[in-house]
């Protein structure tokens, strides 16, 4: 009796849900691709558009949750990494389908590895896999178990498993069959995508109730940020994932409420000296440029505060080095971003030699201080701050020259020739470990901007940072891990080869009419949560 | 007509003044940023309110206005006078040597300007001061932009060439390059002069669009170009009309220029 | 002196022939000589050839495309081999040309003070005064207004008769000992042609020189002529006296002419004539005015 009034409940909002969907057959959510995703594959894919797509449509077997930054089962439900991280097991959810009907099991898990690690498809999503020659083994050890063994150890193994979108082996629709909430019903060229609910789709709410409550997403392509601007304003469309600070203060102006700041972000604007000894540069510049004592004095003489009060207007704080704060786990809150003391600087300056006479700093030799800033033409950003920097030290008494180049020349001059003094760029970060930055840190990596390919390291601290570095990547200790990365960051920030300046905040605007919209700093900020957002009407119905 | 052309003379002798005394008359040195309030609106302090770093407007498009009024029309001057010789000589001597020079006129045409400006960028070297920096782009431009106008004035030199007047010059002994200089090119005149007109404006927004791709005014000295590119980012949703100040100055400046010219000079 | 001067060395003493690419030569052989200080008619119908001798007298045929051979003997010295610089020293200065369309010929943009001097520093190195003063002499011996107000003016601002004796001006500041006149009346109306016809003869008394004087019309060429040669299809078909040529045609082509003319010609009235038979040829034309008839 109990079970059938039980199966009756079960039955009666089976009805309300399907009734629910019915209500919903016209809530669509839309937004912007600002470009057309190149491809579809989900093993192939490497822009944003694409990954948008991927996102929107790909199940994974666990998924990087972007508010708490943890790992979280999706279509595995546990999972075990074992032999220094050479070896990752599954368990795997049972009873999930594909949007087309097929059945999801251990084999799908093999065969998308196997595509995967294909070298004949060079997939950008395999490579971060790739840490040694030699072959991948994918075992299915039942429908629900897989284990995946690597020829070598890959460090966060388990995290790089948020990219990888599960295809399905036997689906006559290949990489059409998806396990995410949304599959690509239409795609119009150039124009829009439009993605339809995932009728197989595995999740569901705490009310039983099938995710996701929106029926359908269009993304539109639209290169021209103005106009997504506007359509934002018109409610054409339901939120922009990532604004500049000119762009949020505009909206903020325009449409208040919709613009959101979810705080500081990985991304971090920099700049730094040549300290390539083979450089084209007169020898006391270089001398200049590798002494720890200028390139402080130099750090100590910006003021942060302005720059991120100024130039991005507030939406931006004072960096303190590599790791940005807004990487929970790893930065080092010990640090703090260096305070802006332009008497420390000189004093610093003094211990070497220099000395301000009239208003000039000069060098023991007599060579008055002046060096050139490079950037690339058309940031505006990194314009403005190149011309604050530009006042703030000739407060010490120095002549920067800014000079914007067109982007090949600047990186002609920072990777070949060598022929420039400072230059100030950015680092767009996705990745929340920091062993995606080794080709940045090890004195032999090609991005060690300031002095790269070294073949010995040229100073000491810069052997020290080798170590550390190879010692995190070969270790799955977190604790030694963390330790390692919190001394490189020290270090980074005693010796600044690269001067951080400031780390941009993540902002985005999200229409009123969007519910349990929660936007974050990790990208996708706003519609990470996909599946658990919905439009206004469809939440009234459903509840 | 004659009150029209005082005004325009009176409103440039102003604007020069200003300009020349620019250090007496700017309310603050044009690089220094008043950080607590930048993107101002206009105050008694600002006139015409502070730029995105602090600024005061007003300054900045006094000194601004000082770079452009001297160097443009110096750079549309030197374009004028290589296209009267150029053109001009193409057209009157005329045969194989027109051809040739019309041919290279195209080629030069053709050529893809930005990768050569930017080729230009990658030889100077990194630490030129503003101003050179300034002098170098607008000379550029000068030594670049004769070739538009000595297709209009071969043209029109050959059309001369043939005309009756110059017959009758050549049959009273005159010939060679003082024919051409004497005869042919005060005819051209009205020509250089619209292309003139024409050339000052062309680059000072040519300026503008140079220093996006890093060739031309360094910061922190400023241009009606540096300031134009202000208006990049303008958008009605935060209007600040008064960014339009140094836009407006500039076809004030142009139309005067016009208004105040001689009728004759423009027009025979 | 009359005697003297028939008999005398000829100015310009032509053999010409000159054609254009692609066409049947224009100038066939063409003979002709100018005396000193006789105005020497050159009558011929529309595209014979005129213009083209004018400009191959001047070496500027080039300009047209034009190709010439021959000689050109002036003052005993033949033109032909002259290089264009020693022609440039030449045009204007020994031989100096009026043409037909007196506005375009002046340049537009320039004041006629600064043609006028322009025309004179050519040839000479002077002082400004020196400049000014053969300049208004020059439009003085053509009665224009030696002023300031109508010299700074510019050629648009002229009748076409002022234009033209403007270009007569320009033509006689350096005193050249020929002037060759290409059909210089005919743009101007009746009164305004004979006031210039009657100043050609006039300086050419007055300056002593030679004028070929070329023109389709062969009533004003009647009038000031001493001479006049006919052309036809790039030949001089007959050189004589005016009064002969009137009164006694030879070639069929003159008498056709003549035939042709609306009235009788009235001949270059008294002083100026410069030879004794032409004198009695005049007075009697001005008592009979002879009805010719062929
Ligand atoms: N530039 C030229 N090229 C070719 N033929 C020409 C040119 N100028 C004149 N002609 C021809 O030469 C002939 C003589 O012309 P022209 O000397 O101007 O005659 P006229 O002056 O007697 O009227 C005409 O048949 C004319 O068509
Ligand atoms: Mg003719």
């Amino acid at each position: 009796m109990r079970q059938r009034l039980v199966r009756l409940g079960v039955l009666l909002l089976f009805v309300a849900v399907t009734g629910a969907a019915f209500a919903q057959s016209g809530s669509q959510l839309r937004f912007c691709l600002h470009s057309e995703p190149k491809t579809l594959n989900p093993v192939l894919m490497a822009d944003e558009s694409s990954e948008t797509v991927r996102y929107l449509t790909g199940g994974v077997l666990m998924r990087l949750n972007r508010l708490t930054q943890q790992l979280e089962p999706e279509l595995a439900t546990s999972w075990k990494v074992s032999e220094e991280g050479k070896t990752i097991s599954f368990k795997l959810r049972a009873g999930v389908h594909f949007s087309d009907g097929t059945a999801f099991s251990a084999d799908d898990v093999a065969y998308t590895m196997q595509q995967l690690m294909d070298p004949a498809l060079h997939s950008p999503t395999g490579d971060s896999f790739r840490s040694a020659e030699g072959k991948v083994i994918t075992k299915v050890e039942a429908k629900d178990r897989v284990t995946v063994i690597f020829p070598a150890p890959v460090v966060g193994l388990d995290k790089l498993f948020d990219q990888v979108a599960i295809m399905s082996a036997s689906s006559p629709k290949k990489e059409m069959a998806v396990l995410g909430p949304y599959y690509v019903a239409e795609n119009k060229a150039g124009s829009y995508l439009l993605l339809k609910r995932n009728p197989n789709y595995w999740k569901h709410d705490a009310a039983g109730v099938q995710l996701p409550y929106i029926n359908s997403v269009r993304l539109d392509i639209q290169q021209n940020r103005d106009v997504e601007m506007l359509r934002l304003v018109r409610g054409e469309i339901d939120f922009i994932n990532a604004v500049d600070p000119e762009y949020f203060d505009k909206l903020a102006a325009q449409a208040p409420g919709t613009v959101t700041e979810a705080g500081v972000s990985l991304d971090s604007e920099q700049m730094w000296f040549n300290q390539v000894a083979s450089s084209p540069l007169p020898a006391y510049k270089k001398a200049w440029f590798t002494s720890t004592n200028f390139r402080r004095a130099i750090s100590n003489s910006i003021n942060r505060e302005d720059l991120a009060r100024v130039v991005f207007r507030g939406h931006a704080q004072p960096a303190v080095s590599w790791v940005s704060p807004a990487n929970k786990v790893w930065f080092n809150a010990k640090l703090q971003p260096h305070a802006f003391d332009q008497k420390a600087a000189l004093q610093m300056l003094a211990n070497d030699g220099f000395r301000l006479q009239n208003g000039v700093l000069r060098d023991r030799e007599g060579h008055a201080v002046e060096f050139s800033i490079i950037t690339n033409a058309g940031n505006k950003y990194r314009e403005r701050m190149a011309t604050m920097i530009q006042q703030d030290l000739a407060g010490i008494g120095i002549r920067l020259n800014v000079v914007t180049l067109d982007f090949p020349s600047l990186i002609e001059r920072i990777t070949r020739t060598f022929d420039y003094e400072a230059s100030l760029l950015g680092l767009v970060n996705n990745d929340l470990d920091p062993n995606s930055q080794m080709n940045v840190w090890l004195s032999s990596a090609e991005q060690h901007q300031w002095n790269p390919e070294q073949k010995t390291p040229a100073t000491t601290w810069e052997a020290e940072i080798d170590k550390l570095m190879r010692a995190q990547a070969s270790t799955l200790d977190q604790k030694k891990r963390k330790q390692a990365v919190d001394r490189v960051q020290e270090i980074v920030w005693q010796q600044e080869p690269f001067i951080y300046l400031v780390n941009k905040n993540a902002m985005s605007a999200v229409s009123k009419n969007l519910r349990n919209a929660h936007p974050v700093v990790l990208r996708p900020q706003v519609y990470w949560n996909i599946d658990q957002l919905s439009l206004g009407s469809e939440v009234a119905q459903n509840r | 007509m004659k009150v029209a052309r005082i005004t325009a003379l009176a409103f440039l002798v102003v604007v020069s003044a200003a300009c020349l005394f620019a250090d007496f008359v700017a309310p603050a040195p044009y690089a220094r940023q008043f950080r607590d309030v930048p993107d101002a609106a206009p105050s008694h302090q600002h006139l015409l309110g502070t730029d995105s770093l602090g600024r005061d407007r007003f300054s900045r498009v006094l000194y601004g206005t000082r770079v452009s009024l001297l160097l443009a029309p110096a750079a549309a001057l030197l374009a004028s006078i290589l296209a009267a010789l150029i053109g001009g000589t193409a057209g009157f001597v005329g045969g194989w040597l027109e051809r040739c020079v019309m041919a290279a006129t195209d080629l030069f045409l053709s050529l893809p300007w930005l990768f050569l400006l930017i080729t230009v960028r990658a030889l100077l070297p990194l630490n030129t001061a503003p101003f050179t920096s300034v002098l170098i782009t607008f000379a550029l431009l000068g030594c670049l932009g004769w070739a538009a106008a000595a297709r209009v004035i071969c043209a029109d030199a050959r059309t001369f060439c043939q005309s009756d007047f110059i017959l009758r010059a050549r049959a009273s002994g005159s010939g060679g390059f003082r024919l051409l200089w004497r005869h042919i090119v005060p005819n051209l005149k009205p020509v250089l002069y619209a292309q003139f007109w024409i050339a000052v404006p062309v680059f000072i927004l040519a300026e503008a669009n140079l220093g996006a791709l890093g060739l031309g005014v360094a910061e922190p000295l400023p241009s009606w170009g540096s300031l134009l590119r202000e208006l990049e980012s303008f958008s009605p949703l935060s209007s600040q009309p008064w960014q339009f100040v140094p836009l407006v100055l500039l076809i004030a400046v142009v139309s005067c220029f016009h208004l105040a010219m001689k009728k004759q000079e423009l027009s025979v | 002196m009359p005697e003297l001067l028939m008999n005398a060395q000829p100015v310009l003493s032509l053999r010409l022939s000159a054609s254009y690419p692609g066409r049947p030569a224009v100038l066939r052989d063409l003979a002709l000589d100018v005396r000193p200080r006789e105005i020497l008619g050159l009558v011929g119908q529309s595209g014979c050839g005129k213009s083209t001798m004018a400009l191959a007298i001047l070496k500027l045929l080039f300009l047209k495309g034009g190709k010439m051979s021959g000689s050109i003997q002036f003052n005993g010295r033949d033109l032909l081999p002259l290089k264009e610089k020693e022609m440039r020293g030449l045009r204007g200065k020994e031989i100096a040309l009026v043409s037909q369309s007196p506005i375009s010929s002046l340049n537009p943009a320039l004041r006629i003070r600064t043609q006028m001097e322009e025309a004179w520093n050519i040839h000479r190195r002077t002082t400004r005064e020196e400049c000014t003063r053969a300049v208004l002499g020059a439009l003085e011996s053509v009665s224009l207004p030696a002023d300031e107000t109508f010299l700074r003016q510019y050629p648009a601002q002229l009748s076409v008769g002022q234009a033209q004796r403007v270009l007569i001006a320009m033509a006689v500041l350096h005193r050249p000992p020929l002037l060759i006149a290409d059909e210089p009346t005919s743009a101007l109306d009746i009164i305004i042609q004979s006031e210039v016809l009657e100043l050609f003869s006039s300086l050419s008394r007055k300056l002593g020189m030679s004028i070929l004087y070329i023109s389709h019309d062969l009533l004003s060429v009647a009038k000031i002529s001493h001479r006049v040669a006919v052309m036809s299809q790039g030949e001089i078909v007959e050189c004589r006296k005016t009064a002969e040529l009137f009164t006694n045609p030879l070639h069929a082509y003159t008498r056709k002419l003549i035939a042709a003319l609306p009235v009788a010609p009235a001949f270059s009235s008294g002083e100026t004539l410069v030879y004794p038979e032409h004198a009695t040829m005049i007075a009697g034309a001005e008592l009979k005015t002879p009805n010719l008839t062929m």
